[in-house]
């Protein structure tokens, strides 16, 4: 992208697909410029606070048709919780895919990631000549009682220590803000895109969309942010979409697959309680609020995760986005032992019959879909459902 | 007392078999009388019910009751009905969830009134969330159980941790988590006074904390003697079955079944009463039963599993001296950390056993976690596919023995 050139949605929506598909395009280049980088796992680290310090956050993503082999040979045997995707992202950090990361922090949430902390400080120690990161281990509680949220505050006053250390700069409140009033501003765009997705009809697909949201992790803020008004700019074009409206919940998605299976059976999703999708933009920081507290009070409260507690927050979470959606049927994926999410799914399906919305489950799925036909027939099959029950 | 096929069985173990069947069957009566009980998931908070007399369940001994009773397969199509996993930790959920008094163990349990757990694991929280639900109780959520990981403000933990835990734990354990969990706890026991009309105090946990170290400290001796005696006094099966003492700790009654424990094995070691006369080299099983093959071995070779993975866990990781007089502190921080499953601190129990050799069941497309540290130090490990007491295994453990060991 040129600079000043005015952008037209298409090249706006190319550009975020260029950066979805080359995740390491604006690190790579940040780096390149001397800045330093900071990678995280899962939507739990507060990228205000990075953004802050004047560093380069980048959401970390596996690749389901990338390598194992490097990895598999490095993993401890209590490594059982998503395997797949473990060992992609492990063989990533080995083989110098990430090697721009300067620094890289790892938050206390589902069982493969934090594991991962364990992991990568044992491979550091024992061989020193890997080009691994600097680790952060952001503990929280899974909890969300209120001393819990003491205790995570505490630990991003350290996280915001370490950043300080780190930029070697002190990160002030007026610099909070102002990441804040960026995110914010992201998010906002963001539930825009979410609410094109969800119109009736609507004119982004799930496809569209989770490139669009997955992006914004991969990207400077402000340049998606930018991106972002360019694209809609032009929302008053967009063509709209038919076909049936299914939800998807699950697994956290950090691929394509799933949604191109399921959309190229026609049908469009038009919203998901995904951590790489809707989930993301879904609750702003207060700005009233002191900016480090909002921060901290923000990830403490956030939409909740599947490692969270209770899991009737969850439920409710997930039912509510797929009334307000309007969504006809519903897609769960699990993928091959995802504990945290495996356990949740009766109750959802239960609540869902209650309310007469059909869903199919797809269970222990591999973290690369390499048979998609029998999903596309279950997919049809519940469009039948929801077609002949109009 | 020594026959041909070695040493009887303990007094002291079979005491602790015959009381745990009673104590079953009295726990059963007193919440079927209505008596408040609890559901808590092992090592997590069963020795502060204990100390309250509060019956209490422990998770992962009512799954091996079900075991026993054979109703994992039976459970496990429960659970999957409901369109769940057939998961292990969950086998208490399926026996609530299937409601059928005439086949559960016990007829079935009456509703708790609360049940306990961590957040430790993904499944963990999940599971007895929706346990608590089924019965229509409280689920009170601890963070930071035991073996969350990581634990510790620094890894990998130092070499000889074990040496750590009794009096130095506060340096194995992050004390900013040990500080919420403390926190944590208190307002657990305020909510179990108030959910059960029982109460604590702290010289009642004081004194319960005493006994349950007392208790350790026996065993540690036990330990000790077993270790350093050739033929060795006791079965391994013996040794297993007295572990279930540990479900009553911080009691004078789990005190005293180690003390009479000790006195026996003491007692052994003076008399020179061997658990295997025909003993000629010694073994560590890494596992928690007795191996299927055990007979086998020591009848063909006199090769003698002397040690197993719960031989140390008394002394080593039960054990906690309070410091700074923080009475509070040193039990939550049995319940965050119990032990660190590092190779050494196994191959440390391998020497100090004088074992020759080390057998572990393995998963060969795995990389064993103790093989190669074992190996440099020169200890001998075997890896078989199964505990299982068949011509493969034997064929295996043949070899293992007459190459490694004897030649
Ligand atoms: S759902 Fe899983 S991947 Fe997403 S934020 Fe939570 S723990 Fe992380």
């Amino acid at each position: 992208m040129r600079g000043g050139e005015r952008l037209t949605s298409e090249t706006a929506f190319e550009e975020i697909q260029r950066h979805y598909q080359q995740r390491d395009l604006a690190a790579r280049e940040w780096r390149g410029n001397g800045g330093k980088v900071v990678g995280y796992f899962c939507d739990a680290v507060p990228e205000e606070m990075i953004l802050a310090a004047g560093l380069f956050a980048i959401r970390l993503s596996g690749d389901p048709h990338g390598k194992t082999d490097v990895a598999r040979q490095n993993v401890i045997p209590r490594f059982t919780n998503r395997e797949d995707f473990v060992h992609s992202i492990l063989n990533m950090l080995l083989t110098g895919e990430y090697d721009f990361l300067d620094y890289l922090v790892i938050p206390h949430t589902r069982d493969s990631i934090h594991r991962l902390y364990q992991l990568i400080a044992m491979m550091k120690d024992s061989d020193p000549s890997l080009n691994l990161p600097e680790l952060f281990f952001l503990d929280s509680v899974h909890t969300t009682f209120f001393s819990g949220g003491l205790y995570n505050r505490d630990r991003m006053l350290e996280l915001k220590e370490s950043l300080e250390e780190w930029s070697g700069k002190e990160i002030t409140s007026e610099a909070l803000s102002r990441a804040i009033n960026i995110t914010n501003e992201n998010k906002a765009l963001l539930k825009r895109v979410a609410s094109l997705r969800a119109a009736e009809p609507p004119c982004i697909s799930g496809v569209e969309a989770l490139q669009i949201i997955s992006s914004s992790m991969f990207m400077l803020k402000e340049e998606h942010n930018k991106l972002l008004r360019g694209f809609l700019d032009g929302a008053d074009k967009f063509p709209v979409r038919n076909g049936i409206r299914l939800f998807v919940s699950g697994s956290p998605l950090d691929s394509l697959q799933l949604f191109e299976i399921i959309e190229s059976c026609g049908a469009t999703i038009v919203a998901d309680d995904n951590c790489w999708g809707n989930r993301y933009s879904n609750v702003p920081i207060d700005t009233s609020l002191d900016p480090f507290e909002a921060i901290a009070d923000r990830y403490h409260n956030r939409s909740p995760c599947s490692r969270m507690y209770p899991m009737s927050r969850r439920l409710e979470h997930c039912l509510q986005n797929i009334m307000e959606a309007k969504a006809q049927g519903v897609v769960f994926n699990v993928f091959r032992h995802d504990a945290a999410e495996i356990w949740e799914i009766p109750d959802k399906t239960k609540a869902l019959e209650e309310k007469r919305i059909p869903s199919v489950y797809f269970r222990n799925q591999p973290y690369l879909i390499t048979e998609p036909e029998p999903l596309k027939t279950s997919i049809g099959e519940l469009i039948e459902t929801i077609q002949r029950s109009q | 007392m020594t026959s041909e096929r070695g040493a009887a069985q303990l007094e002291s173990a079979n005491a602790i078999r015959a009381y745990q069947r009673e104590w079953l069957e009295d726990t059963r009566q007193r919440v079927k009388q209505g008596e408040p009980f609890a559901i808590c998931n092992g090592d997590e908070f069963e020795e502060v019910f204990n100390i309250m007399d509060i019956p209490v369940i422990v998770i992962n001994y009512w799954n091996s009751i079900i075991a026993t009773k054979r109703m994992t397969e039976y459970y496990g199509d429960v659970l999957i009905n409901r369109g769940y996993p057939a998961n292990y930790f969950a086998m208490g959920l399926a026996s609530t969830i299937d409601n059928n008094p005439e086949t559960a163990p016990w007829g079935g349990l009456p509703k708790p009134a609360l049940i306990i757990g961590g957040t430790k694991s993904d499944t963990e929280m999940k599971v007895l969330e929706i346990w608590a639900r089924e019965y229509g109780c409280p689920f009170f959520p601890l963070d930071f159980g035991l073996d969350a990981v990581p634990e510790l403000p620094k890894y990998p933990p130092p070499p000889r941790w074990w040496e750590m835990m009794a009096d130095h734990w506060d340096e194995l354990i992050d004390p900013r988590r040990l500080d919420l969990r403390v926190e944590e706890e208190k307002a657990l026991i305020n909510f179990i006074e108030v959910t059960t009309g029982r109460k604590l105090s702290m010289a009642k946990l004081e004194q319960g904390l005493e006994l349950l170290n007392e208790q350790e400290i026996l065993w540690g001796k036990a330990r000790d003697l077993i270790a350093e005696t050739i033929p060795c006094p006791v079965s391994l099966r013996d040794q297993l079955a007295v572990y279930q003492a540990q479900w009553h700790r911080g009691t004078i009654r789990g005190r005293d079944f180690i003390k009479a424990y000790y006195e026996e094995v003491k007692e052994r070691v003076e008399k020179g009463v061997a658990a295997c006369p025909n003993e000629k080299l010694r073994l560590m099983w890494m596992a928690g039963t007795p191996p299927s093959w055990a007979k086998w071995a020591e009848e063909e070779y006199g090769a003698v599993c002397v040690a197993s993975l719960f031989s140390s866990i008394p002394i080593d990781s039960y054990y906690r001296a309070t410091i700074n007089g923080d009475v509070m502190r040193a039990l939550a921080s049995r319940h965050m950390v119990l032990f660190l499953e590092t190779p050494d601190w196994r191959l440390k129990d391998a020497e100090i056993h004088q074992c020759n050799g080390v057998v572990e069941t393995a998963n060969p497309s795995i990389p064993s976690f103790n093989k190669q540290l074992f190996e440099e130090a020169g200890m001998p490990l075997c890896q078989i596919p199964r505990d299982r007491d068949d011509e493969e295994v034997r064929a295996i453990l043949s070899d293992f023995i007459e190459t490694r060991l004897l030649s």
